[in-house]
């Protein structure tokens, strides 16, 4: 061990009680940014798949404009061109084909205005959710020709059950009256109240059929092997659609561009958790910066002596700041290990926040959270907290470069 | 072969609102292997005469040349450098770094000149034997007596094999024996290694172990005597 | 005396005490500015819920919150014209609606949206809308075919002021009635949502619409600022027979919004412990120094006979004298950045889709809570003197032979 560091590590415990508060003062910080970005990233990443599995998936190709005027006329006209194409893309995990139109759906008594959405069963099963969701009967077959799933809240206001009737009635795609009489097959409840209260589900192919669609769909929704590779996908996914000219009016949207208010919505959020956080870390710096003054100043006499047998300034500078990046890695080391273990506690059993589980509902979270430790969300706290401190630490240890060695050895 | 020259230094100090004038123009020179004394009452200057040589304070006017080399023009870093290289310091309270062992605090020398850590170790503990303190290399300054101290310091001070050491007061925070002791000790290594020894003293016993004794008095030299062996 | 004492025992050393006022100025500061902005944020989502069209209370035909069906609804206003004008405070105003879900369409569009029918001069004086808010035209109450709808609705029909909109909704016979109606005016409101939700005719055409007549599906009311809902509330339910209606605050009616309320109460005092837990280890080590500089002067001061009592309390005397001044200053700090921000607020429209996914205002203005400064400064004061405890009776410990030992 070179003799700085060891000078750095034994001065540090010369005053072993004024050390141990502030280590603990850095740990509190980092154990605290370690947990809670953990927090949110789990929350985040929770609210996020919930939407990419429930209905947006994490790629659409779509008709350009479609996701802003959600308009019938405007389709993707060869989905199995499409499905071509992606069966040959890498990280492609599964895709399926949606087509959706407003419609008034009626029970015996009641009357809702409703998204009507067409699946293919036997792919969208790969894609979302829903299946899974379902609550009362079952979920639609291959087989299945008049009948529909129906989201839990909106059963409830139709005041329909398995078995019941609805009639569907809307516009088709080219402007006549579309209406149907379909049988609820089963109740879903996907988590999310809003998509629950709105949606019914038929099968594709009576959905092509009622509304005189032909062959086309509005959304073909794929999902990736993960969220990292998306970007990748879409790459490719678009350079592939551009080699036929009759693509040009398709586009590719990412789950960023489906969802934007998720994604604003979560920036916003740790826009403010970092607000805070940065608040936090500076008063910690300000709270153990007297530490490192001190150190200093209580020790003057000594750097006297150092420069008189021939220390130069920055070498002194230089031993403080050894002196104090060590100290602060022994709070942060702690602050990591110890935060790290409370989070996987925690991203085991996860924390129960029933008593707001309808208001989490409302972003796709069920009642419990799990906390998700990452890299990322084990050091960039951490490593905010070493840089603010170390900035603290930087004052004192310049403030030597002035000192005088005569000055220095006469300060008690 | 004069080690030190100095001409017509003046230091005049802020003490609060007074201004005290600590030296008035002394002129001095130090020859190689001298073992030399400047006395005086305290405020006559001597410790202020000693800094200036040293290099850690500046004269008001006046010229120092330490080895050949004028204080002038070197900055911080140089002067540093000077200090490392060609002036051992002995302080009256020791002034041993407290978190380093004995060994460690003569090491700690060399480490700033670059000399390689195998060296170092064999280095520091000759020394160390040569002042006394075999058996006593892992020794914190705290577990030190303090006669021990000093020996470490001068330890410290001559193992760079400086051109002078400069002791300010050495032996006034020791009791006589320790101190006679430790003079002895020096006295050895003037004569065997040739290390020349500036003291600032008002201690007699250091008086009569000097071979040139330069009395201080208000910032001028009083008397200079050479004595005859 | 003794606080003359501690001041200046404080600034013996002004670099140290300066840092450690500064790590409670900046903690105090957050504490109080950010508990205010989070509080403007919590008062413009209340502020918002209740002029969409909630108020303080309504009252309903009993089941219609559950059902909201033009059949649960409340048929002699005439009665309860009468009984609000008994019950309610002087200075409230209310107002009556038909409210239905109802689709709309025009020949390119169809959308779900709910067909509010209002008295448009009262409905002013109680909700959002209203002519200040509108561009086009206001309803008139004698207006039979006039429309006002939100401007995201308006867009997503590609459609504009002049044109046709079609209403359709199930009527008292349980058949699709359907209704033309001229869009008029166009409102703009804080949340997206709320302008593709909402579309205002007037009363009498949704009567006409839905075959109605004296019919009315809410009663919205707000009252005078320094009454309590809740009580008037119960009030009212008190004279309503109980099996045909019922009564709900907006803290019943907006009950996601409450939860926020609650969790955001909870949230504030966890994060002013957490900032105090921050500062607090540096008053401690910072009392701590500042003892141990003068264990000399403590131990002398001990053999003079002074009491370890008394030297308790002059080291807490000295923390509160720091933390009163911190305490000071960083309110002071707060109050004026509040006040900076009280005309213009903080603008988040960059985030304007991810405010309205969080239901929150695009423009937060900082509003004080006399509670939460109040929290806020008490949790300093009081752990800040429990913390500094340790290093009172440390100097309380020194015996004047160690402390004179004490170089």
């Amino acid at each position: 061990m070179s003799i700085d560091i060891k000078m750095a590590w034994r001065n540090i415990w010369r005053n072993p009680r004024r050390t141990i508060i502030t280590i603990s003062a850095i740990a509190f910080a980092c154990l605290l940014l370690v947990f809670m970005l953990s927090f949110q990233f789990g929350s985040y990443e929770t609210m996020i798949n919930s939407s990419i599995k429930i209905h947006a998936g994490h790629l659409q190709i779509q008709a350009k404009e479609y996701q802003e005027k959600q308009n019938i006329r405007m389709v993707v006209p060869n989905p199995e061109e499409t499905g071509r194409i992606l069966d040959n893309v890498l990280y492609v995990e599964s895709y399926t084909y949606r087509a959706k139109a407003f419609s008034l759906v009626s029970s015996k008594n009641r009357t809702y205005g409703v998204m009507v959405i067409g699946i293919d069963p036997s792919r969208e099963k790969m894609v979302s959710t829903i299946k899974n969701s379902i609550r009362q009967g079952s979920y639609l077959s291959m087989e299945d020709k008049n009948q529909a799933i129906v989201g839990r809240l909106l059963a409830k206001n139709l005041g329909v059950l398995p078995g019941d009737e609805l009639t569907i009635m809307g516009q088709g795609r080219d402007g006549s009256i579309a209406a149907t009489v379909v049988s609820v097959k089963g109740i879903y409840a996907s988590g999310i109240d809003e998509f629950d209260r709105s949606s019914i589900q038929i099968p594709l192919t009576v959905f092509q059929d009622v509304y005189t669609m032909d062959n086309a769909v509005h959304e073909v929704v794929v999902i990736g092997d993960s969220l990292r590779n998306i970007s990748k996908i879409k790459k490719n996914v678009q350079g592939q659609l551009k080699k036929l000219k009759e693509n040009e009016f398709l586009t590719v949207l990412d789950w960023e561009e489906l969802m934007p208010g998720l994604r604003q919505g979560i920036e916003m959020d740790l826009t403010m958790g970092i607000v805070f956080y940065l608040l936090l870390i500076i008063v910690v710096a300000f709270s153990i910066l007297n530490t490192f003054l001190m150190a200093i100043f209580e020790r003057t006499k000594e750097f006297g002596v150092l420069m008189a047998i021939g220390t130069t300034p920055g070498r002194i500078t230089k031993l403080l700041l050894i002196e104090s990046i060590s100290l602060t890695m022994v709070g942060i080391i702690a602050g990591i290990f110890i935060g790290s273990l409370l989070t996987l506690f925690f991203q085991y059993h996860g924390i129960d926040l029933s008593g707001s589980s309808e208001l989490l509902a409302q972003y796709g979270i069920s009642g419990m959270i799990y906390p998700k430790l990452s890299l990322l969300s084990a050091l960039s706290g951490p490593f905010a907290v070493f840089f603010i401190t170390v900035l603290a630490a930087l004052y004192p240890a310049l403030k030597i470069r002035k000192l005088q060695p005569v000055e220095a050895m006469l300060h008690v | 072969m004069n080690i030190v020259e100095c001409t017509e230094i003046n230091k005049t100090y802020q003490q609060g609102k007074v201004e005290v004038q600590a030296l008035r123009g002394i002129s001095l020179n130090i020859k190689k292997g001298g073992f030399i004394a400047l006395a005086g009452p305290s405020g006559s200057g001597k410790t202020t005469l000693l800094n200036i040589i040293g290099g850690l304070d500046h004269a008001d006017s006046g010229t120092v040349n330490v080895d050949g080399q004028s204080f002038d023009k070197m900055n911080q870093s140089q002067l540093a450098n000077l200090r490392l290289h060609s002036i051992g310091f002995v302080f009256q309270s020791y002034n041993l770094i407290p978190v380093l062992s004995a060994a460690e605090n003569v090491e700690f020398v060399m480490l700033l000149q670059g000399i390689p850590a195998a060296e170092r170790q064999g280095r520091a503990r000759t020394i160390l034997d040569d002042v006394g303190l075999k058996d006593k290399y892992d020794r914190r300054p705290a577990e030190l007596s303090g006669g021990q101290q000093q020996r470490v310091a001068v330890a410290r001070a001559i193992v760079s094999n400086p051109s002078i050491v400069l002791a300010d007061e050495p032996t006034a925070n020791l009791d006589s024996k320790t101190g006679q002791g430790l003079l002895e000790m020096m006295k050895k290594m003037n004569v065997e290694k040739k290390v020349t020894f500036v003291f600032s003293t008002h201690d007699q016993m250091v008086m009569d172990y000097a071979r040139r004794l330069v009395l201080i008095h208000d910032g001028l030299i009083d008397n200079d005597l050479v004595k005859k062996n | 005396m003794h606080i003359h004492l501690a001041w200046r025992n404080i600034w013996r050393n002004p670099r140290r005490t300066t840092v450690i006022l500064t790590a409670v100025v900046i903690g105090i500061w957050s504490m109080v500015f950010l508990g205010a902005l989070m509080r403007g944020m919590m008062t413009g989502m209340i502020d918002n819920g209740i002029s969409t069209l909630t108020g303080d209370i309504q009252v309903h035909h009993k089941g219609y919150r559950n059902d909201p069906v033009i059949e649960n609804s409340m048929t002699n206003p005439s009665m309860l014209k009468k009984i609000l004008n008994d019950t309610l405070p002087n200075g409230s105003q209310w107002t009556a609606r038909i409210r239905v879900n109802a689709v709309a369409n025009n020949a390119r569009h169809y959308s779900g949206v709910t067909m509010v029918g209002i008295n448009p001069a009262q409905e002013a004086k109680i909700s959002f809308i209203g002519p200040e808010r509108i561009q086009g035209k206001y309803l008139d109450s004698m207006d039979h075919h006039g429309i006002v709808i939100g401007r995201e609705l308006l867009e997503k029909f590609e459609t504009r002021i002049g044109k046709k909109l079609v209403l359709m909704s199930q009527d008292t016979n349980q058949e699709i009635a359907s209704r033309a109606f001229k869009i008029i005016g166009i409102f703009t409101a804080e949340m997206k949502a709320t302008e593709k939700q909402f579309v205002f005719v007037t009363m009498s055409a949704a009567e006409k619409m839905l075959k109605l007549k004296n019919t009315i599906s809410e009663i919205s009311i707000i009252i005078p600022e320094n009454h309590n809902n809740s009580k008037i509330a119960s009030d009212i339910r008190e004279v309503l027979p109980p099996k045909d209606y019922e009564v709900h605050t907006w803290q019943e009616l907006l009950h996601i919004l409450t939860a926020y309320l609650e969790m955001f109460d909870q949230f504030m005092y966890i994060w002013f412990v957490v900032v105090f837990i921050a500062m607090g280890f540096g008053i401690v080590n910072t009392t701590l120094m500042a003892v141990y500089e003068r264990m000399r002067e403590f131990g002398l001061l001990k053999a003079l006979g002074m009491k370890p009592w008394w030297i308790v309390r002059s080291v807490i005397y000295e923390s509160f004298l720091l933390l009163i001044m911190g305490m000071a200053i960083g309110n002071l700090l707060a109050f004026a950045c509040i006040h900076a921000l009280s005309k213009n607020g903080i603008d988040l429209s960059y985030l304007a889709e991810g405010a309205d996914y969080f239901g929150i205002s695009r423009i937060i203005f900082p509003d004080i809570f006399f509670q939460d400064v109040l929290v806020a400064n008490l949790v300093v004061i009081v752990l800040g003197i429990i913390v500094s405890i340790y290093p009172a009776v440390r100097a309380a410990r020194f015996t004047p032979v160690e402390a004179l030992a004490h170089i």
